[in-house]
């Protein structure tokens, strides 16, 4: 027994190479058999190419704006008693005020910290929906939604639904007049609706607008319900993601069958992470040095008070716009009034344009009757009619985006607003007419251009003796040369038993491995 | 035929009766009483103040009280004033200061009698008169080509021609209330000036100008005598309430809180917008670019 000297060394190594750390981890896989799982995970193939960081940026903001959101939420009253309003801005002082927007005044004045993450958390919301948004223009144009993964771009088109949904919300609760407007022009979107328009009304907000329903039950939605069922679709959505594995672009050694990239741990893992960090920076530099929503200019919402040149967020923006342009039409008869000025763009409008975006993969599938199953991408220029089709909503969805500001254009380049709105009427039809082809046309030029998306070397220009020039393409890029791409074993030092499938005695007892 | 031209009448009739509806309704409103709120031109801001003055003629040189006097040009002035009028104003506004009727070759430009000093004075003093293009539709704000004395004088004499009112104010901003300004801005100003005052455009070629930078006694000025598109404000806001606005706006909207950084031009989600997608998207989709692999 004492032949082995007891030292702290050997104690150490008794231990194993990973200490006291590895010994826990070897507990817990004793008991719940996390090795497998882990290294599986740890193992877990990422392709890697820049435009997938895109949703990255999605999944990051939302995790800045869970952790500023509690931050606001132990400050934030929700709640429209008048008080009367004793803090540090004088404009506001001795005003009746709702708690709502006096806890927000406060929040950003009286308390450490809190201007900067209220300027974070609604900085990081305008950054969720965008990353959201572009990524789902790689997902489309690079055709990654089809089949297997149609289900994952309905629950990503349900996030940007929900996303924008509950930007609006959180927008509303400081009950400030820009978003008290904002709040107004909502319930007049719901009354907009045949027969049930006015019921819905009163059922949303607990009566007459404004009311004192409001506020209490925005926070519930924006505080609780809506980032609880984003949460979980976040959840669904990335582990379908990690059960369908990633697409990849084509290239060397990339095929249907393998993903080619690096493995979660440590090279993913470590881009990710920092990349976290990036979002993380961007975010906070915004925050501490652009101002955003500086409610206390605005003062508290009244019915009677109305501000000029008010926009919701940028993501409600489309919305703000075809509201603008769209002709005065109403029908009034029978006792009745159908305003179609307000029911066409605010209801049936974006009701068609997430009906598309909810039914395309649905719809090419039928078009052009490719059923096959598919993991590598497509370069948008080999899709055109998909491209130009994608480009075409893009097109028509920024026009409605830019005639959301038709004042500040007017005012800013000094012509007349009657021009501008005329002239987002015309271009709202025009520009997604010329951008179709447009949008055909380079991509099939982009098709016969050699090389195109392709990294260049450079062409090396030399002299000969007789002083004739020579043009020679210089060697691929070591880098570039796929010579890394042989698939490896992917060792598991974990020692899998091969579990018969045996149902001896008939009684559909089965016996399977642990 | 005959159904035909029965169908053609009894559309007439139809036809009639609709458009008459409107004409009665307009009859009726023409004989409406007057709302207390709504003032005669020629009478808006009449001394009816805790200070009256009057010189021995028994013509009224100021009025007003603790938050703002209005005070008559110097009648001293009436010489220099009708010299000035006459080099930079008659061409056309004629030399006896009743404007040019519609129906002109040049136009219509309006008399200028009866309107009062502050009218002549808000107008010159702000740069917008003498117009730089006279058939603009909106006059804009521009360096004054005239100084605030000589406006003054030209107010002189064309009040000379007839004594009306309002006077040339002079708010007391020492005694106003900040808070108070900033609530009955947002009531009565920001629907066409923004909440931040950075102004915009109205319908048809009119803007709502910035109002950042304004001299105190222009502000009082414009609110009660109503310049071009803008509603006059006499009856529904005291002097005292027009001095509280008048303290706010050359105070927090000249120089707007931006505590949270840089303030974006006060354009509000057009241009946080901008920033959002181009600072905050953008940015990080290079740094994705930067992080990422590229094709190969």
């Amino acid at each position: 027994m004492t032949d082995v000297l007891e030292t702290k060394r050997s104690k150490k190594l008794a231990k194993g190479p990973f200490g006291s750390v590895g010994h826990a981890l070897n507990e817990l896989d004793d008991r719940l058999g996390t090795a497998k799982v882990g290294r599986t995970f740890l193992d877990k193939i990422f392709p890697d190419h820049w435009s997938f960081m895109l949703g990255e940026i999605a999944l990051y903001s939302f995790v800045i704006l869970l952790v500023t959101g509690i931050f606001l939420a132990l400050y934030y009253i929700p709640s429209t008693a008048i008080v009367t309003y004793k803090g540090e801005y004088l404009p506001l002082y001795g005003q009746k005020v709702t708690e709502a927007f006096a806890s927000t005044v406060d929040l950003s004045f009286a308390v450490r910290g809190g201007l900067l993450m209220r300027q974070m958390h609604h900085w990081a919301c305008d950054i969720f929906v965008g990353a959201i948004v572009v990524h789902m223009a790689r997902v489309f144009f690079t055709g990654a939604f089809r089949k297997p993964r149609e289900l994952n771009w309905t629950i990503g088109t349900t996030l940007l639904t929900l996303a924008i949904v509950n930007g609006f919300l959180g927008y509303s609760l400081p009950d400030d007049l820009v978003s008290g407007t904002g709040i107004r022009i909502a319930y007049s979107i719901i009354l907009s609706i045949p027969v049930v328009g006015s019921y819905i009304g009163f059922w949303v907000f607990g009566g007459n607008f404004p009311g004192t329903m409001v506020i209490p039950r925005f926070f519930v939605l924006h505080e609780f319900i809506v980032p609880l069922l984003i949460l979980g679709l976040v959840g669904a959505h990335l582990a379908l993601l990690v059960r369908q594995k990633h697409t990849q672009f084509p290239g060397p050694g990339k095929t249907e069958e393998n993903v080619v990239g690096t493995p979660m741990f440590p090279v993913f893992m470590a881009k990710t992470t920092g990349f976290l960090l990036l979002v993380a920076g961007v975010t906070a530099l915004l925050g501490a040095f652009a101002q955003i929503n500086p409610i206390w200019q605005f003062g508290q919402y009244h019915a009677a008070n109305i501000s000029y040149a008010v926009q919701p967020d940028w993501y409600m923006g489309f919305l703000d716009g075809a509201l603008r342009i769209w002709p005065s039409w109403t029908f009034h008869s029978f006792g009745h009034t159908i305003a179609f000025n307000i029911l066409i763009p605010s209801v049936i409008l974006p009701g068609i344009v997430f009906g598309i975006a909810y039914a395309w993969p649905a719809v090419e599938r039928k078009l052009t009757g490719d059923n096959a199953i598919h993991h590598l991408l497509d370069r948008p220029s080999d899709r055109a009619v998909r491209t130009s089709l994608g480009v075409t909503l893009l097109a028509y969805l920024m026009m409605l985006f830019i005639a959301s500001s038709t004042d500040v254009i007017a005012n800013f380049f000094h012509v007349s607003l009657d021009a501008v709105l005329w002239a987002m009427r015309i271009l709202v039809v025009l520009v997604p007419l010329i951008a179709y082809p447009m949008t055909y046309k380079i991509c099939k030029e982009m098709q016969n251009f050699k090389g195109a998306g392709k990294r260049k070397t450079t062409n090396v220009v030399s002299r000969t003796t007789e002083g004739e020039y020579v043009s020679a393409a210089s060697p691929r890029y070591v880098d570039d040369i796929p010579a890394h791409l042989a698939p490896i074993p992917v060792p598991t030092y974990i020692e899998e038993v091969q579990a018969p499938a045996n149902d001896a005695d008939g009684n559909g007892t089965r016996v399977v491995d642990r | 035929m005959i159904p035909t031209l029965l169908k053609r009448s009894v559309l007439l009739s139809i036809l009639g009766v609709v458009s008459a509806g409107p004409l009665v309704l307009f009859a009726q409103s023409a004989d409406a009483v007057k709302q207390p709120y709504q003032t005669e031109r020629a009478n808006s801001g009449t001394p009816n103040s805790d200070v009256v003055k009057k010189d021995a003629n028994g013509v009224v040189t100021s009025y007003g009280n603790s938050s703002i006097m209005y005070n008559a040009p110097s009648p001293s002035l009436i010489n220099l004033g009708r010299a000035l009028y006459m080099q930079n104003c008659a061409s056309c506004h004629g030399n006896e200061a009743n404007g040019v009727p519609e129906g002109g070759s040049s136009g219509a430009y309006p008399a200028l009698v009866g309107l009062g000093p502050a009218t002549i004075n808000f107008w010159i003093s702000s740069g917008r008169m003498p117009a730089a293009n006279p058939r603009q539709v909106q006059a804009m704000r521009q360096k004054p080509r005239l100084s605030d004395a000589q406006s003054v004088a030209i107010a002189a004499w064309v009040n000379s021609l007839a004594p009306s009112y309002p006077y040339i104010p002079t708010p007391n901003l020492a005694t106003a209330n900040v808070s108070n300004g900033a609530a009955l801005f947002a009531l009565n100003c920001a629907a066409c000036h923004t909440i931040e005052g950075i102004g915009d455009a109205l319908a048809s070629n009119t803007y709502a100008p910035s109002l950042h930078n304004i001299p105190a006694y222009q502000v009082v000025e414009a609110i009660r005598i109503g310049p071009g598109n803008m509603p006059r404000f006499t009856g529904n806001l005291s002097d005292a309430q027009v001095n509280d606005i008048t303290k706010f706006v050359t105070t927090y909207i000249s120089h707007p809180q931006n505590p949270g950084g840089l303030g974006l031009g006060g354009l509000g989600p057009v241009a946080e917008g901008f920033v959002g997608l181009a600072l905050g998207v953008g940015v990080l989709a290079i740094f994705g670019f930067w992080v990422g692999e590229r094709e190969e």
